[in-house]
């Protein structure tokens, strides 16, 4: 697992310029490949940074973003009421409990994707970009008006797949409909649930395999860990927890954003009982350090 | 003794090409059938588009070079952000001046016909694209070699999609002989 991440930080810093109001669309075709867990992690973690941040939630009628953060009881109007004008934008945005960068924008759990249009989606992009350094939209699986509608307002494109066949297969779908969308400037390729033992084992497609079959650029490896499951069960996204590795892969990825030059994780060091204690030895020092 | 040595040597080849077969990881075989469903999501093109591509290719090409039709590769390849279609002909012998002019005359005569037959009835435009559907297989002399085989190509290269190995697969179809 040897790679550099130059030419992401190339690209980045190209950006590096205009530091607030951007507006990224996370998306994967696949359900299930981490899409929301993607963007509560890079979201808090951003905000963590210090960046102000707002995500927004376009799965209209199979919302989950605010479960993900622990917000679903604060949940007072969504993105339909926006548009629909029964209450003002600002209104609409949910404050995380921890972080007062961090925003959701909700989506409508009972209504279905025609509810917003991609014109109402821009806007509203438009209208946070304003008031916010980044604007996190979560995309819905698939290709259809859902997809269409997340991508409208956005510039840059992060797309999650694993290294699975399937997951591989919709990246690329995706990656081919987001070149052919000309306000889309840059997209990024985050791989999910990374399993270093299967990889060594060669029962699984390495990192670069998946890089070389996309010709994408990576900007995050994040390593498959139980403790995603945990995380999600108490509502608080695994960017909180400094000794967590998927964690600490998200926070890297969140530095890649702001145009930081963070090596990939070696992810391969981590099997045996002396990796474990070495691992946790890191975890302390990690700990020292802030 | 003779038998028993080639015996033995033919039951160790076999041994390690068993094995070989056997080492084709999970890994492999998920990159190798991503690759070649990818290709085919890419360009919307099928195998069996693929394989008329091919042999409209081998019967245009045949009128100007004599060719390996066996070894011909088509298919394509990511270079970069780019793909791209990959053609590689292995050139047997080039003809002669004066064959090429023949058969390039013998061709236009076809068309011509084609042409006339087509101006003659009163639904131009229907006939104009049958005709052109059609023109692969009139002028059958060329690529009759191919053609005969085409049935067992067609299994040839179900198996070969299983294995996922190739985007383009080498046909049994004869070789040309001089």
């Amino acid at each position: 697992m040897t790679l550099t991440c130059e030419k992401v930080i190339e690209k980045d810093n190209k950006k590096g310029d205009i530091m607030s109001g951007r507006v990224i669309v996370i998306t994967s075709g696949k359900g299930g490949v981490g899409k929301t867990t993607t963007n509560a992690n890079i979201g808090t973690a951003l905000a963590k940074a210090g960046k102000k941040v707002v995500m927004i939630d376009t799965d209209l009628g199979l919302r989950n973003l605010d479960l993900l953060l622990g917000l679903e009881n604060r949940i007072v109007y969504t993105i339909v009421d926006v548009v629909e004008e029964r209450c003002k934008l600002k209104q609409a945005l949910v404050k995380d409990k921890k972080n007062p960068n961090l925003c959701l924008l909700a989506a409508a759990q009972t209504r279905d994707k025609t509810a917003v249009t991609e014109e109402q989606l821009k806007d509203i992009c438009e209208e946070l970009k304003k008031d916010f350094d980044f604007i996190l939209v979560d995309c819905p699986a698939g290709i259809e008006q859902g997809f269409q509608n997340a991508v409208a307002g956005a510039s840059e494109a992060i797309v999650v797949t694993t290294p699975e066949m399937s997951a591989v297969r919709d990246a690329d779908r995706i990656i081919g409909l987001l070149e052919a969308r000309e306000e889309i400037k840059s997209y990024k390729l985050l791989l999910n649930r990374v399993r270093p033992n299967m990889i060594k084992s060669n029962d699984m497609m390495s990192v670069e395999d998946v890089v070389e079959i996309l010709s994408a650029q990576l900007i995050g490896i994040i390593p498959e860990d139980t403790g995603i499951i945990t995380s999600t069960n108490k509502g608080e996204p695994i960017v909180n927890d400094e000794k967590s590795l998927a964690g600490q892969a998200y926070r890297n990825v969140a530095r890649r954003i702001i145009g930081e030059d963070v090596p990939f994780l070696d992810l391969e060091e981590e099997t045996g009982v002396v990796a474990k204690v070495k691992k946790f030895f890191a975890g302390l020092i990690g700990k020292e350090k802030q | 003794m003779k038998d028993i040595f080639t015996d033995l040597y033919n039951k160790v080849l076999g041994f390690f090409r068993q094995t070989e077969k056997q080492e084709e990881s999970a890994k492999e075989v998920a990159c190798n059938r991503l690759k070649f469903v990818l290709m085919q999501d890419r360009t919307n093109l099928t195998p069996e588009l693929m394989d008329r591509m091919r042999k409209e290719l081998i019967e245009l090409l045949s009128r100007y070079v004599e060719m390996d039709k066996e070894a011909l590769e088509l298919g394509f390849e990511q270079e970069g952000n780019q793909m791209a279609l990959m053609l590689s002909i292995p050139v047997l012998r080039a003809r002669e001046e004066a064959e090429i002019e023949a058969t390039l005359a013998e061709e236009d005569a076809k068309k011509a016909e084609a042409e006339n037959v087509s101006e003659s009835d009163t639904e131009e435009t229907e006939n104009t694209e049958e005709t052109q559907e059609e023109s692969p297989e009139e002028s059958v002399e060329i690529v009759e070699e191919a053609d005969t085989n085409s049935s067992e190509d067609t299994d040839d290269e179900a198996a070969q999609d299983e294995e996922g190995k190739k985007l383009s697969s080498k046909k049994k179809a004869k070789t040309v002989k001089d």
